[in-house]
């Protein structure tokens, strides 16, 4: 399917790239923001958020790029989103406290509409998926 | 002024997603047709950033003048970006991400107008 090996950005990997895309996008913009201007207000929640946002663009990148050099890099962002939104989504609910505004992983981004859950599971999904087989040359 | 524009934007991004689905259904990539009524929609995101520039500079800028801008110039890149892949990948995934741009191009219009009210 792929004309190479562990290639990541083709066919349906498109549209995992422009999705990871817009949210690296919205998140960057929206975190930078609240950085720039309202730092003091919830430190913690936007530096968080702040931290999301460049792993996206990471994911993203890595995704774009793909082959055997980029999917290291693919799988250790898209993980670290995956345990970053479950572990920040269920620290959200118990104990709200420490986040005094939400972030990107808030309530199992909630804000995003899901998409960061979502969207981490399918991106593992997606790598496994392409995941170049033995024998095959690398590029 | 403001509102009727992005309204027309919010409009033709839905349509535009509608043809870009209809198509990914029948596994057909996007076709030069809709990348012309994404240049449509394009102009109109210039003529709303030349809007926005003459209100400022007249002295009634949107409420929220960073988070507003920070939308109008996703909203500028976002349907470039598809067409752009739309070129490389021709196959049904180009019609797909051509949905997942409109789509987002007619969210980032409902969000401008909220912005704009503030």
């Amino acid at each position: 399917m792929s004309a190479v090996p562990g290639d990541t950005a083709h066919g349906p990997g498109r549209l995992i790239v422009a999705v990871y895309g817009v949210l690296a996008l919205a998140a960057t913009a929206r975190s930078g923001v609240q950085i720039i201007r309202d730092l003091d207000q919830a430190p913690t929640a936007y530096l968080l958020s702040g931290v999301a946002a460049v792993v996206y663009l990471v994911a993203t990148l890595a995704l774009a790029r793909g082959g055997v050099r980029w999917r290291p890099v693919a799988w250790a962002a898209i993980g670290t989103e995956l345990v970053g939104v479950l572990s920040v989504g269920a620290l959200s609910l118990t104990a709200p406290q420490l986040f005094a505004d939400a972030t990107v992983w808030s309530g199992f981004g909630q804000g995003y509409g899901y998409i960061p859950l979502v969207l981490s599971v399918v991106g593992l999904w997606w790598l496994a998926r392409t995941r170049p087989r033995e024998g095959v040359p690398d590029r | 002024m403001w509102t009727p524009l992005a309204l027309a934007v919010v409009g033709l991004s839905l349509a535009l997603a509608a043809w870009a689905g209809w198509r990914a259904v029948r596994d057909r990539p996007v076709i030069l047709r809709q990348l012309l009524a994404g240049a449509v929609v394009e102009a109109l995101i210039v003529v709303e950033v030349v809007v926005a520039a003459v209100l400022t500079a007249n002295g009634s800028p949107p409420a929220d003048v960073v988070t507003f801008w920070g939308y109008l110039v996703t909203a500028l890149v976002v349907l470039p970006f598809a067409a752009a892949w739309a070129f490389a990948e021709r196959t049904r995934w180009s019609s797909v991400v051509l949905v997942v741009a409109a789509l987002t191009s007619g969210f980032l219009q409902y969000r401008l107008l909220q912005v704009f009210a503030g």
